[in-house]
């Protein structure tokens, strides 16, 4: 069949020239976040209100942007993003795997590389700002980075009072002895700073791996472990009215009052960890996890399960302006059903 | 020179032929009894291509991650709710037995209760696990409530249980062979054995078995198949009545029907004796030989009943028709057989068995009905009614001959040629858009409401698995997966392509080292990347077993899985062209992206290899044709008179194609080389009439009339025989039997129109009368 065969013929050499122009990344992209349909389905790990909008973050450098509908933009990292912060409608940081940390000043629309040290081999695993010029950067390891000039320039600090007894001992052996040492072993030695949180008088909360949970009166300079008994990991932290509640490993939720000397442990009906809060009317809070729940904590501690989703974990948490409650994991990003 | 060479034989049988008819006795009695040996046979291995480099891919890797050859059993609690005690017994009894069918590889059984499905939770000082189903299980409700627990820590929901909790899967990877004989599987007693061992004991009413994979598909293909000896039957018994009708006279239908049945015994006992089997897929052979003997017994017995109207003895009658018939049957059995030949060019074991068993079938057909016919009719004698008169019939039929010869005169030629073109060309617009491959879900085979496609609908419905996975081989170096710069290209790769549309979820070493990262941090979110930290990352790793077919021994190769919405042609082929494009882009020197291996990579190549057969299929096959039509008349005009009708037909059956939903496949390739193949005969035997004629310088129009009154009747009922003889398909129980039967139909239909309408038109033109 003659004609079959010019059609094949055009359809081959239609293929081999076309292929190439839509596709025409070169290994070197993988620095770059790629437009792909899925991107909302995919890993999103937090998402923060901006303006009347939404800005969610997630995996491979994902940035979408929510406004009526989800829409991706170009980043310019293929690296996981875990947090974003905004300081107003136009200013905002996003931060996350191989110590990168993203600029906005357009509301999230474009992006700008303000830090990215894969060799530092740890993740940041939030970000906040005190002021447009004023802000804090922490993560795995007891990462922490601030700057003062709005994130132009970035440095590290080193929180040596957040070390556990034997460690602190351990290092200044080893400061004299083994320098080098000494320096690798600073590296690995504070527990994962998870999450870092202005409280309305100022103060600043730093919750973390291995019970840590500690509170700074002089912006992060320097931070008191606070009375908190419990050793699994906090990944989360918020303050409501008069009360200040911190939450992670298997379901564990604590609460104190403004002074954080006395910490309670709220009972809930499950086991499974507590990533992402968000408080609603009535100082009811909502708390989302991993194997899809959905809790409703209300002000007398008692607590509902809202929903379960199988097998996917959600990790954020947030309300956009026409009341929809979104919901953030590993299967991306969707409403909450009421 | 030809013409003496037929002589001579001629006068060699018929003096001989007591003889020649005994050896023709004693060898169907021979190939009679190879033919009752003879075994269905449904091997997977011959239904892929080979040397394609997909196959390739798949071949070499198929000791590791094992092949596209999987049987999955869902057992399904009727109640909704699969944790009750009667249950969970029956799903471990179908699990031991499905692992003790012999052919099934049982380091690949899956289910709740293989060793291998395990759970893994975080606790606060690390990982905590153990089995899915406990050492002390039992079924009481805190047993199964334990369970319950443990299948959503494991994270088997949708896969090996149901996602709604109606059913739980056991799954397996089949052997090419039969470990305990060493032979090729039985794959039909394989499913047999399914069929009695798993529905058999174990389905109730509160428990339903659903099995699909390839071997439970071709076994109830083969079930299917079973049923066309009825459609045999009924075929032979319409023949009988239209040969009846046709020639008036018992024993001139008894005769070519019997020469037609010892081409088929033949035929199958051939097979037998050069060691094939008969594939599910090429039960139609018989049926072919027999229509086919039919067509050409006809032409005969219409020679010796004309001859002998002539007042011929019958003896000299049947030597006569031999002497005339030898030639133009054989040149079109040879054109047939030619035809078959050509499938030989494609790379598909099962096509290739057809062609083989089809050019052997046809082949016989020059013995049983041009040589073994007319020798038996020369014992009988024929009595036919001599008179003067003609019969009210035969001036009905020259009535029809008549209007027919006005196809050759140049006023009606013009029409038809033009009615012709007109409707190629919208043949053609229709065709172009054929489709390749298989354009419904389920087994295409088989109807959409069998049992096989039904317990296909209920999987895909019930679990978030199907059969309808395409495996990208990933091959680089060894140790590759200790790299971190290794992982993340995997890890683009699958994610670039599961935004391909038709993949609906993709899982890899990379994704899943991701998660067991995640895990190793707490089960943390924001920990499910691939760690930069060689040790963290061979952590991670270390935890993946090979028998997650996620990686080999020394992880040199890692699959990337794709799990697709169905196996549509148009869905593979998107899906492939994204595999290939985001590959191009990818490949380095030490990582490649290789398709394909899983059950939709097969598809995939064996429509790749369909597509790319097609042309030159079509070539040889129409080479065949002219290079023996060229010889037969010498003519170069008789030539293309005989194959433009050919073209046109088939381009019209790809358009029919086209308006019935039917792909260009496995079972519907060889159709249109068969069609061509049986078509030409058709315009043969009415143009071997009509040369001599026109060389002579007879007018086209009395040509053609003269070869209508010799050969018409035969050549109309002959299209007429072959086209009921496989639209008895149409009832059949297996769809791609149906496809060909309506194919075959109008394959015989229409060319036999063409051969009495457009091919005079086109004489009329070629042998223009000079003005």
């Amino acid at each position: 069949m003659p004609f079959r065969i010019l059609q094949c013929v055009a359809v081959f050499c239609l293929g081999s020239t076309f292929f190439p122009s839509t596709l025409s990344a070169t290994s070197s992209d993988l620095l770059f976040s790629q437009i792909q349909p899925l991107a909302a389905s995919s890993l999103i790990l937090d998402i923060a209100n901006v303006g009347n909008g939404l800005v969610a973050v997630g995996e491979r450098g994902h940035v979408l942007v929510y406004d009526g509908s989800w829409q991706q933009v170009a980043t310019p990292v293929s690296s996981q993003l875990t947090k974003v912060f905004f300081i107003n409608q136009k200013l905002g940081w996003a931060v996350g795997h191989d110590a990168t940390i993203l600029h906005t000043q357009d509301g999230g629309q474009t992006w700008q590389l303000q830090m990215h040290s894969p060799e530092i081999e740890k993740p940041f695993l939030d970000v906040m700002f005190l002021s447009e010029n004023n802000g804090i950067a922490v993560g795995a390891y007891g990462l922490f980075y601030r700057t003062s000039d709005g994130g132009a320039h970035w440095n590290d600090e080193f929180h040596e009072e957040l070390l556990a007894e034997e460690d602190v001992s351990y290092l200044a052996e080893l400061k004299d002895s083994d320098p080098s040492a000494y320096l690798s072993a600073r590296t690995s030695l504070l527990p994962h700073f998870n999450r870092v949180l202005t409280l309305t008088d100022g103060r600043l909360l730093l919750v973390g791996e291995l019970g840590l949970v500690a509170v700074s009166s002089d912006q992060g300079k320097t931070f008191a472990r606070t009375s908190f008994a419990y050793d699994g990991s906090m990944f989360n932290a918020i303050e409501t009215q008069d009360t200040v509640y911190v939450m992670g490993l298997r379901g564990h939720v604590f609460k104190a009052d403004v002074s954080l000397n006395q910490w309670t442990e709220i009972a809930l009906p499950v086991q499974s960890s507590i990533n992402g809060v968000m408080s609603a009317a009535d100082d009811t809070l909502y708390l989302v996890g991993n194997a899809g729940i959905v809790i409703k904590l209300n002000k007398d501690d008692s607590s509902s399960i809202v929903t379960r989703r199988q097998g996917e974990n959600l990790v954020s948490i947030a309300k956009d302006k026409q009341g929809d409650i979104w919901l953030s994991g590993s299967q991306g990003l969707f409403i909450l059903k009421p | 020179m030809l013409e003496k060479l037929v002589n001579g034989f001629e006068s060699f049988l018929f003096r001989n032929r007591a003889w020649v008819v005994g050896i023709f006795i004693f060898l169907t009695l021979f190939l009679g009894y190879q033919a009752s040996q003879l075994k269905m046979d449904a091997a997977f291995i011959k239904n892929i291509p080979l040397h394609h480099s997909y196959m390739q891919t798949y071949l070499k890797h198929q000791k590791d991650f094992g092949g596209a050859n999987s049987i999955m059993v869902a057992v399904e609690d009727t109640s909704g709710n699969i944790f009750n005690a009667n249950y969970f017994d029956t799903l471990k009894n179908v699990h031991d037995q499905l692992f003790f069918i012999p052919g099934v590889d049982r380091a690949q059984v899956k289910s709740v209760f293989s060793p291998s499905t395990r759970f893994t939770e975080v606790v606060e000082d690390g990982f905590a696990g153990g089995p899915v189903i406990p050492a002390d299980f039992s079924t009481s409700v805190e047993g199964l409530e334990t369970v319950r627990d443990n299948i959503e820590k494991a994270g088997i929901v949708g896969r090996l249980i149901a996602n709604d909790y109606s059913a739980a899967m056991v799954s397996a990877q089949l052997m090419d062979f039969d470990p305990q004989t060493g032979k090729p599987l039985d794959t039909i007693a394989f499913a047999a054995q399914l069929e009695k061992e798993l529905r058999g004991k174990f389905e109730t009413d509160k428990v339903k078995i659903h099995i699909i994979g390839f071997a439970k598909m071709a076994g109830d293909v083969a079930d299917g198949a079973k049923g066309v000896l009825l459609f045999f039957v009924i075929a032979i018994l319409i023949t009988a009545v239209m040969v009846y009708l046709f020639s008036k006279s018992l024993i001139l239908t008894i005769l070519p029907l019997v020469c037609s049945l010892t081409a088929v015994v033949w035929q199958l006992g051939l097979l037998t004796v050069i060691g094939f089997g008969l594939d599910p897929m090429s039960i139609l052979v018989p049926f072919l030989v027999f229509a086919i003997g039919v067509s050409h017994g006809v032409q005969i017995i219409n020679a010796v009943r004309h001859r002998v109207i002539d007042g011929q003895t019958t003896r000299a009658a049947a030597a006569s028709a031999f002497r005339s018939l030898l030639v133009p049957g054989g040149v079109a059995l040879l054109s047939d057989t030619v035809g078959f030949i050509t499938l030989l060019s494609i790379d598909i074991g099962i096509i290739r068995e057809l062609a083989i068993s089809a050019s052997l079938g046809v082949g016989v057909i020059i013995f049983t009905n041009l040589i073994l016919l007319p020798l038996v009719i020369s014992f009988t004698e024929i009595k036919v009614n001599k008179h003067a008169v003609p019969t009210t019939e035969e001036v009905r039929s020259d009535a029809i001959w008549r209007f027919l010869a006005r196809f050759a005169t140049p006023k009606y030629a013009v029409v038809v040629i033009i009615a012709t073109v007109v409707l190629y060309f919208i043949g053609l617009q229709q065709a172009n858009k054929m489709k390749i491959g298989d354009l419904q879900g389920g087994a295409p085979a088989l109807h959409q409401d069998s049992r096989y496609n039904l317990d296909t609908f209920f999987i895909t419905d019930h679990f978030s698995i199907t059969t309808d996975v395409m495996t990208v081989i990933v091959e680089a170096a060894p140790e590759a997966c200790t790299y971190h710069d290794v992982l993340t290209q995997i890890d683009e790769f699958e994610w670039l392509v599961r935004n391909a549309p038709g993949v609906e979820s993709t899982v890899s070493l990379a994704s899943v080292a991701k998660k067991v990262n995640a895990g190793f941090n707490e089960g943390n979110p924001r920990w499910e990347v691939l760690p930069r930290t060689t040790a963290s990352l061979v952590q991670a790793i270390g935890q993946i077993p090979t028998t997650s077919g996620l990686l080999n021994s020394d992880c040199s190769v890692m699959p990337v899985y794709l799990f697709m919405k169905d196996h549509k042609a148009e869905t593979i082929e998107t899906v492939v062209a994204k595999v290939k494009t985001v590959a191009a882009k990818m490949d380095n020197d030490k990582l490649q992206f290789k398709l394909a291996s899983g059950p939709v990579g097969v598809m995939a190549a064996t429509n790749e290899a369909v597509a790319q057969a097609q042309l030159p299929m079509m070539l040889y096959v129409y080479g065949a044709v002219f290079v023996l039509c060229l010889i037969s008349f010498k003519s170069f005009k008789a030539t293309v008179a005989v194959i433009i009708p050919l073209y046109v037909v088939s381009t019209l059956a790809q358009a029919l194609m086209t308006q019935l939903d039917i792909g260009l496949a496995v079972s519907t390739l060889p159709v249109i080389a068969l069609g061509v193949g049986i078509g030409v005969d058709y315009g043969i035997y009415i143009l071997s009439t009509m040369s001599p004629k026109l060389s002579e310088g007879m007018p086209v129009q009395q040509a053609y009339y003269e070869a209508l009154v010799e050969r018409g009747s035969a050549v109309i009922f002959t299209g007429l025989t072959l086209a009921i003889g496989v639209s008895t398909w149409f009832f059949s129980a297996l769809k791609f039997q149906m496809d060909m039967g309506i194919l075959l139909t109008f394959m015989f239909v229409v060319n036999m129109l063409g051969a009495i309408i457009i091919l005079p038109a086109l004489s009329a033109v070629f042998w223009r009368q000079p003005k």
